[in-house]
């Protein structure tokens, strides 16, 4: 569902990112990992076509995000840490705009359930500036799903979200991975990754430099085998230190 | 300590945005911007042509002039109020200033500072500007002046937002912390109201003369006893700018330099007992609990104006939203009524002829239609350069970065044309009966109609170059919000230069075609010739708005925020 092949971007001198490959499979919940820049928001970023890369190819639902960016956009949701909202829309006529953008015309059926299951029913109302820091997370998560993506994009996803909130996150992204939904996610939250990925991808300055599930990236190292996996990062990050 | 501190850190900061927009040059792109934008001063401010002095206008009527200029801007912060925007903190520096050890008092004058980087800028602006017009003053002199206007100014809005947030919040406490100030309101108010009405029959009587008959109207009312008072501050500050000589300069300066002095005092003192009131508010709200106040933010929000259906041509959607933005079901509502009654009203006192008040406001509304055509695509701003600030957003939509710029462009365009058709049909009402006019009603609905047709190109040409500008030039174009106040009007008028220098090229074309085809087809019937050579021209102007878009398309499809200079969304 979502197949990256030598992706690169370059800031000036910097290399964020260094001939990055990895494909996500429908249904696959895969994590990016690694320290302050190591190029995983531009990595997530470039995957939803906000940043272009420098080099390599991005495919999205078998669409070229460079050659064919309006397939693949439909195909996909990005919902960044920080909720970026409209001033002037309520939260109903935030999904209304996001139905039209992505052409759901189920959009009338869908909302209500959408709005009730992020608990934002009582404020479908309200523009942006009358809701929590929490809620308008849950809005911009709303906006993301109301077009059902196949390839879903999540930075830092349980940035602001309360206990509650970070339980029904990973329910939904558990769901939507069973549904057939391909999904990215970026965190620092080890145990996150460790509770809801299928596989890691481990950056460090930009470039790869571990994938595959967890159990594989310890068995792989009869050093690691046993630590727990805030140690195993650590180890990583020390090994493969610039 | 704390002075020291502040005073690093207003110097750090801008030193490092001069570095950074120094930087910036290193770009081809806006350091041949910035070379235009030089040139375009020098060819339409400061080089002197031979034979192009206008002819200078006595220096008491530029004096009175830019009184009421003043006077009416001074009016406007009192009125409509503005934000505190000159002491709106960032979140950084509420992070680290606020917990700090330093006074309010501290702080505020840390602000008066910063802000002082805006109103300097605007200070050699219009220095440039009112160069051709300021005799044997030099420029030195000349800033000075301006500089006092611009800082009293400044400084005037401050203490009126003081004023009208210390009551708005605390009540009756900040009603009473602030007596004198709405004392002082309240009379000059019902002065200036008692000034209007005397003055009112011999201004309207001399509308219908000439210019100079209405200045000298306006003159001779100014100097009777009350208004000199009145006026006697806001005559203060533009007297060294009217001045022609140095003497006069060096004998008007003292007084302007007092009322400045005078602003400063009361914003500081203002500033004090804001947020003695505020403190004194609050302890009351602890002995009795007041009915809690609606705020805007729980008040039921009205309707789009349209339903946008889930079907139908995505770009559509940015359209939509924008003009929500704008534009709800309850102020569209509202405007419609105002309208009809004051357009109806205007109308049947149309037909008392010349010199009725409807001829009066139907002048009145003309004049605002030609600020609103020049300035408006200023004004406007319910496209890229809001909504620039979701560029992760809009980058993520399934749509062509053409049809987004385009759908953007078209938003402000479409409000800015309907602000100005209203303008436009109100005159249209309120000369409706008036027969002692040079153009017959046909001839009037014929200039409704060509509105009709040529404003909307025309305010998409001015919106599209508007937006282009915010594509190409995002760290020059304020991204969410208007630049407003006095301080910002010499960046306006300089935005509105050149703007319209690119409008005046964009049209060369499709005007020369147009009259071109006009003048060929005159033959075959008046009428006949200037409808094709409209259509012509129309069209060429749109094949034009069409290749731009796609180009700036591209642009926006290559637009990266970190490195364009974009701020992070204020969220």
């Amino acid at each position: 569902m979502i197949e990256v092949e030598a992706l690169s971007k370059l800031y000036g001198q910097l290399e964020a990112v260094q001939g990055l490959s990895f494909h996500v499979a429908a249904g696959e919940v895969v994590g990016l990992v690694g320290p302050n820049g190591a190029g995983k928001t531009t990595t997530l970023r470039s995957l939803a076509g906000i940043i272009r890369p420098t080099a390599g190819t991005i495919r999205i639902a078998g669409h070229d995000l460079a050659r064919d960016p309006v397939p693949a956009k439909r195909a996909l949701a990005f919902i960044p840490d920080e909720p970026h909202l409209f001033d002037y829309l309520t939260v109903e006529e935030h999904l209304g705009f996001i139905a039209r953008l992505y052409g759901v015309a189920e959009a009338p059926a869908r909302v209500p359930s959408l709005l009730a299951e992020l608990e934002l029913d009582e404020k479908r109302g309200a523009l942006p500036s009358a809701l929590s820091r929490g809620m308008r997370q849950k809005l911009a998560i709303a906006c993301g799903l109301l077009h059902e993506p196949r390839a879903l994009i999540f930075d830092e996803p349980l940035t602001g979200l309360d206990p509650l909130g970070i339980r029904r996150m990973k329910d939904t992204i558990r769901r939507r991975a069973e549904a057939g939904t391909a999904v990215v996610l970026s965190s620092h939250l080890l145990h996150l990754v460790e509770e809801v990925c299928d596989r890691v991808l481990v950056l460090r300055a930009g470039r790869l430099i571990a994938a595959g599930s967890i159990r594989e990236i310890v068995a792989g190292d009869p050093a690691l085998a046993g630590r727990p996996l805030e140690e195993v990062f650590v180890a990583l990050m020390d090994r493969n230190a610039p | 300590m704390s002075a020291a501190a502040l005073g690093y850190l207003a110097i750090r900061t801008g030193a490092n945005q001069l570095a950074r927009r120094i930087a910036q040059l290193r770009s081809p792109r806006y350091l041949v911007a910035l070379l235009l934008g030089a040139a375009y001063l020098w060819v339409a401010l400061v080089r002197r042509r031979p034979g192009a002095e206008a002819e200078a206008l006595p220096a008491a009527w530029v004096e009175l002039g830019g009184a009421l200029v003043l006077l009416a801007l001074a009016a406007w912060s009192w009125i409509v109020g503005v934000e505190r925007r000159v002491l709106a903190f960032s979140p950084a520096e509420v992070t680290f200033l606020f917990p700090a050890p330093i006074t309010r008092r501290a702080l505020v004058h840390y602000k008066l500072v910063r802000a002082q980087l805006v109103v300097l800028f605007n200070t050699l602006l219009w220095t440039v500007v009112l160069g051709r017009t300021s005799g044997a003053v030099p420029a030195p002199l000349r800033a000075a002046a301006v500089w006092t206007v611009l800082s009293t100014l400044s400084l005037h809005r401050l203490g009126a937002s003081f004023v009208r947030t210390s009551i708005a919040e605390h009540g009756r406490a900040g009603l009473r912390r602030r007596a004198v100030s709405v004392l002082v309101v309240a009379l000059v108010a019902l002065g200036l109201a008692w000034v209007v009405a005397e003055s009112l029959v011999p201004v309207l009587g001399a509308v219908r003369t000439d210019g100079r008959g209405v200045l000298d109207a306006l003159a001779a009312s100014a100097e009777a006893p009350v208004p000199r008072v009145l006026l006697w501050p806001v005559r203060a500050l533009v007297r060294p700018l009217a001045a022609l000589t140095i003497e006069q300069w060096l004998r008007a300066m003292p007084a302007a330099v007092l009322v400045l002095l005078a602003h400063y005092v009361w914003v500081i003192r203002s500033d004090e007992a804001f947020e003695e009131a505020a403190a004194e508010a609050s302890l009351a709200r602890l002995r009795r609990p007041a009915p809690r106040r609606r705020s805007a933010a729980d008040r039921p929000v009205s309707p789009p104006l349209v339903r946008l259906s889930p079907r139908g041509r995505p770009a559509t959607a940015i359209f939509w939203k924008n003009m929500t933005a704008a534009l709800r079901r309850r102020r569209a509502r509202d405007a419609a009524l105002a309208f009809a009654l004051l357009g109806g009203v205007a109308a049947i006192g149309s037909y008392r002829g010349p010199g009725s008040v409807s001829e009066l406001a139907a002048a009145l509304a003309l004049t605002w239609t030609a600020f609103v055509f020049f300035l408006g695509p200023q004004w406007v701003r319910n496209d890229l350069r809001s909504d620039l600030r979701h560029v992760d957003l809009l980058r993520a939509a399934p749509l062509r970065g053409s049809e987004i710029v385009a759908a953007e462009a078209l938003a402000s365009a479409a409000t800015l044309t309907l602000l100005e058709l209203a303008l436009i049909g109100f005159s249209y009402l309120a000369l409706l009966g008036n027969d002692g006019l040079g153009l017959s009603l046909a001839d009037r609905t014929a200039l409704l109609a060509a509105a009709l047709v040529l404003l909307p190109p025309v305010n998409a040409a001015a919106m599209l170059l508007q937006n282009g500008a915010a594509l190409l030039y995002p760290s020059w174009v304020r991204i969410g919000q208007t630049m407003r106040g006095v301080e910002a009007l010499g960046q306006n008028l300089l935005a509105t230069g050149l703007s319209t220098a690119l409008l005046v090229v964009l049209f060369a074309a499709p005007a020369g075609i147009g009259l071109g085809l006009a003048r060929l087809a005159a033959p075959a019937g008046r009428g006949g010739g200037a409808a094709l050579g409209a259509a012509a021209g129309i069209a060429v102007l749109l094949a034009e708005l069409w290749a731009i878009t796609r180009w700036l398309g591209g642009v926006f499809e290559r637009l990266d925020r970190s490195t364009a200079g974009l701020e992070p969304a204020a969220e």
